[in-house]
């Protein structure tokens, strides 16, 4: 299905060196970023990125690993982000427990659709995916006396504060922590998708994304792979979910429609189907450079249909592919000056 | 109650010719490429603000508006087949022009958002008005009878010419099996673009007549196209005659849940039905099984 | 032929080397396909070790038969068994679990990925570490990591594919690809290896080297089952042959007898 070429061959154990380097990158980058953008609106947006980090490393896993064309990954975040919301209104539950209701719904729902698609080749699965999406949203819309529909809910607190014996209360009110939370989560859970992708795991995924008759051959039950990517794929959404409810207070059904869908599956291809990382940068880019393009706000979602229709023709890979090329020529300039 | 009974179903009829239209371009290229056309949609879109444009700033013809959009869903369809599909087909991926289109998609609304503006446009076509009566205490509206004519004279225009032409059989030919039919003489990549032409030519002109009925905005078209969607599948990917009685009766189902049940949960029916047909009957309800060949 | 392939062999069939017992066993197979009849009430025994052919000219229902054997198709009706456990209903992939492994007619490599990580595709049946090692990746998996490693390379190199280890699978020329479907059909440390066809497309020096391997691999007690529609290739290596036509059994017994069993002579040289 992807046409670019698979990683190198080395043994990943070395790579697990620079991944403890890029590891510890990333959490100096989190840890320093709110200190760099000390107004509301730019923490919003990173919380949204990471957010968008989130979602985005979900779907590559079930798209870009396990080969499934899942057009309905909104269904999920939004599934997480109900759930955790009403566990909390509605049954009095703490956070962190309503947060877990939220991903284990999410991934439930995920294996249900596998499940049920589990026989559907490519198309039909997109389109069976599409029409789930169209579902839940509808559902949200139009169940009023559990979603209060388009009116929304309001209020929605942020997680509890934590305060540990010795230690200054963390309040999450706070949008820097709020975003520590998120972002820390979003690292959680790339590092857990990115163990489970280097192992045979990832091998078997892979396998079956290339060719499921084959797979089969060699042993691989298909079907229940499947259904376990998109249970993992789906949970990160609803954690994703649940994060973005109690960060932004409120909940309308329209911010799950069938474009945010959309939205995700372009940060998924822009960055680099089946990278992982890849999908980290699709997401960064897409949020910040709309912002970054201030003043023409409604060309975000132009921006999105552009990036994705033009990296699809031209650069199938993303941003990963792109640079491995940059690399391939700087490696080739550097051998030919050093050869004289 | 019979009236309405009754007067449901002609809107039904009506609503249901106008998804065959837009339907039956996606399966028509569904079975010669056995690809999804994302952008579909905005062909549709695309077409009802162009038969708008030239109704209301050029002064022209209703009914010659219609042929306006048909030519300028064809050549739409020429467009999106040149720039992504005949491209991407070298690379022989299944899952990348499906994506590539949805992009098209996600790019052409925005840019008719931006151009057009998010508040729907009044297009009433002079026909809208005219009520005529039929029999049992039913009517239709002009608006209404000419989709209906327009609409059926197409689609049997199209079905006799898939059955009876050269070009149509040579079409079916390509849509059962590329390699053979290209071995037969035929050029499968020009009959690819015909089908593109034909199917975006169906959907434009849809879109005129769906015009006046719809809300007309940007995302005109998306409302139509995922129950286009729902039929084709219903139908049968690639199936004409499975795609016609689908649309037929998805129509009907819409209009008879509008009436009696809540008009909100359209979506969720016409949904329900597509998930329980694939659950079931993934390949429609009157097409033949393909076997994967090992 | 090295002793890691025939100790993956031997652990598997310990205990069962007596070549008189049957490894598989089917009766009165049937399986149509809309009007097509394509296997009538095939019976066949295919005893332990030694090389089975399944032969018969284009179109006499061999595919099918191998199909229904890997589990690709169901029977329509009719038993099959492998060492006696009973196959019909069960899932391709479960008879892998058994030690039944297959190639393909029309070669079906993950293109896109590296010859060795093909290989090691096969390994995932055999992987006996602990769920929660996939996440936390401690000495366990490493361990696993390097012996999968290894005895992929051991495959390549009883294929002759080592130099190309890293070289992506659909940049092999076409007679390697199918050596590397052998090595990677290996992998899977099958009791009983079925073939397709495994000579299409090759020249005659590829042809020499992939019946080498098969003979080496009988040698190391594997049973082979080879389906091809040449019969002069067959002859060369299979201790027993099951001659079809139209779906249907013409004769099973010694290759030789083959060639002279007049039934036989008439499907090939008739029409």
């Amino acid at each position: 299905m992807s046409s670019r070429d698979h990683a190198e061959l080395a043994n990943p154990f070395d790579r697990s060196s620079v991944s403890r380097r890029w590891l510890l990158g990333a959490i100096v980058t989190i840890g320093l970023l709110p200190l760099v953008f000390q107004d509301s609106y730019w923490r919003t947006n990173l919380i949204v990125c990471a957010l968008n980090v989130m979602l985005a490393i979900g779907l590559d896993f079930i798209l870009g690993y396990a080969g499934q064309l899942n057009l309905g990954h909104s269904a999920f975040y939004g599934i997480g982000a109900y759930v955790s919301t009403l566990v909390i209104t509605k049954l009095g539950l703490p956070f962190w427990v309503a947060f877990l209701c939220g991903i284990v719904l999410a991934g439930a729902a995920g294996m249900a659709l596998s499940m049920f698609a589990v026989r559907l080749r490519g198309h039909y699965l997109a389109i069976a995916s599409l029409g789930f999406a169209v579902i839940v949203h509808q559902v949200l819309v139009n169940w009023i006396s559990l979603t209060q529909g388009p009116l929304g809910i309001y209020g929605i607190k942020p997680p509890p504060e934590i305060a540990l014996p010795g230690l200054p209360v963390i309040s999450f009110g706070n949008s820097a922590n709020m975003f520590y939370l998120v972002a820390g989560f979003a690292l959680l859970f790339y590092v857990l998708l990115d163990q489970l992708v280097r192992s045979p795991i990832g091998e078997t995924l892979t396998a079956i994304r290339e060719d499921e008759v084959s797979a089969s051959s060699l042993g691989i039950n298909c079907p229940a792979w499947k259904v376990f990517a998109f249970g993992a794929g789906s949970a990160v959404a609803g954690a994703a979910g649940a994060f973005y409810a109690s960060s932004v207070g409120t909940l309308v059904p329209d911010a799950f429609i069938i474009t945010e869908s959309f939205t995700i599956l372009a940060m998924v291809i822009v960055g680099g189907m089946g990278t992982l990382i890849g999908p980290v940068w699709g997401a960064i880019l897409l949020t910040v450079l709309p912002e970054v393009l201030r003043g023409f706000g409604d060309l975000r979602l132009v921006l999105y249909g552009a990036a994705l229709t033009l990296v699809v023709l031209f650069m199938p890979g993303g941003i990963v592919q792109a640079a491995q090329i940059v690399r391939a020529q700087f490696d080739r300039l550097r051998a030919r000056l050093e050869a004289g | 109650m019979s009236t309405v009974l009754l007067q449901q179903g002609i809107n039904g009829v009506v609503l249901g010719s106008l998804y065959v239209l837009v339907a039956l371009g996606l399966t028509l290229i569904y079975g010669v490429l056995v690809q999804i056309n994302f952008a579909h949609a905005d062909v549709v879109t695309i077409g009802a603000f162009a038969a708008y444009f030239f109704t209301f700033t050029f002064g022209g013809n209703y009914l010659a508006s219609i042929a306006v959009a048909l030519l300028v869903g064809a050549i739409l369809g020429w467009l999106v087949n040149a720039a992504i599909f005949a491209p991407l087909r070298e690379r022989g991926s299944e899952l990348l022009p499906l994506i590539a289109t949805i992009g098209v998609s996600v790019l052409l609304q925005n840019v008719m958002l931006l151009w057009f503006g998010p508040i729907p446009y009044a297009f009433d076509s002079p026909y809208s008005n005219q009520v005529i009566r039929l029999w049992g205490g039913t009517f239709i509206t002009g608006q209404n009878l000419i989709i209906i004519v327009v609409s059926t004279l197409t689609i049997a225009l199209l079905y006799a010419f898939m059955k009876f032409t050269f070009m149509g059989k040579a079409l079916r030919a390509v849509a059962q099996d590329r390699e053979t039919a290209g071995l037969m003489g035929i050029n499968p990549n020009h009959l690819i673009m015909l089908t593109f032409v034909i199917a975006s030519a169906l959907a434009g002109m849809g879109g005129a007549m769906l015009g006046p009925i719809l809300v007309l905005t940007p995302f005109a078209g998306t409302t139509v196209i995922v129950k286009a969607f729902a039929i084709v599948i219903i139908g049968g990917f690639g199936n004409v005659e499975g795609t016609i009685i689908a649309g037929l009766l998805v129509g009907l189902i819409e209009s008879y849940t509008t009436q009696f049940v809540n008009p909100g949960l359209i979506d969720i029916v016409v949904f329900t039905l597509l998930l329980m047909m694939l659950a079931f009957r993934p390949t429609g309800l009157i097409a033949e099984k393909r076997e994967e060949n090992v | 032929m090295s002793d890691d392939i025939s100790g993956r062999v031997a652990g598997q069939a310990d205990g069962r080397r007596n070549s008189d017992k049957v490894l598989f066993r089917s009766k009165s197979l049937n399986k149509s396909f809309g009007g097509v009849h394509a296997v009538r009430d095939i019976s066949l025994n295919i005893p332990h070790g030694g090389v089975f052919a399944i032969i018969g000219p284009n179109g006499a229902g061999k595919s099918t038969l191998l199909n229904l054997m890997s589990g690709l198709y169901q029977p329509d009706s009719g038993t099959m068994s492998l060492d006696g456990v009973d196959l019909v209903g069960l899932k391709a992939h479960r008879r892998v679990r058994l030690g039944l492994a297959r190639t393909f007619q029309k070669i079906r490599l993950f293109k896109h990925l590296p010859v060795l990580d093909n290989v090691i595709a096969g390994f995932h049946i055999h992987h006996d570490i602990p769920a929660w090692q996939y996440v936390l990746q401690g000495t366990a998996f490493r361990r696993d990591y390097a012996r999968c490693r290894d005895e992929a390379r051991k495959l390549l190199s009883f294929v002759g594919l080592e130099e190309r280890a890293k070289a992506r699978a659909g940049s092999l020329a076409y007679g390697e690809q199918r050596m590397l479907e052998l090595a990677r059909a290996l992998a899977t440390s099958p009791r009983l290896l079925v073939v397709d066809e495994p000579a299409a497309g090759l020249n005659a020096a590829e042809v020499e080297k992939l019946l080498d391997r098969i003979t080496q691999l009988r040698a190391g007690g594997m049973t082979v089952v080879i389906v091809e529609h040449n019969m002069d290739l067959v002859m060369k290596v299979a201790d027993r042959v099951l001659v079809m036509d139209y779906g249907q059994y013409l004769f099973e017994g010694a290759p030789a007898e083959a060639q002279v069993d007049p039934g036989v002579v008439a499907a090939y040289l008739g029409a």
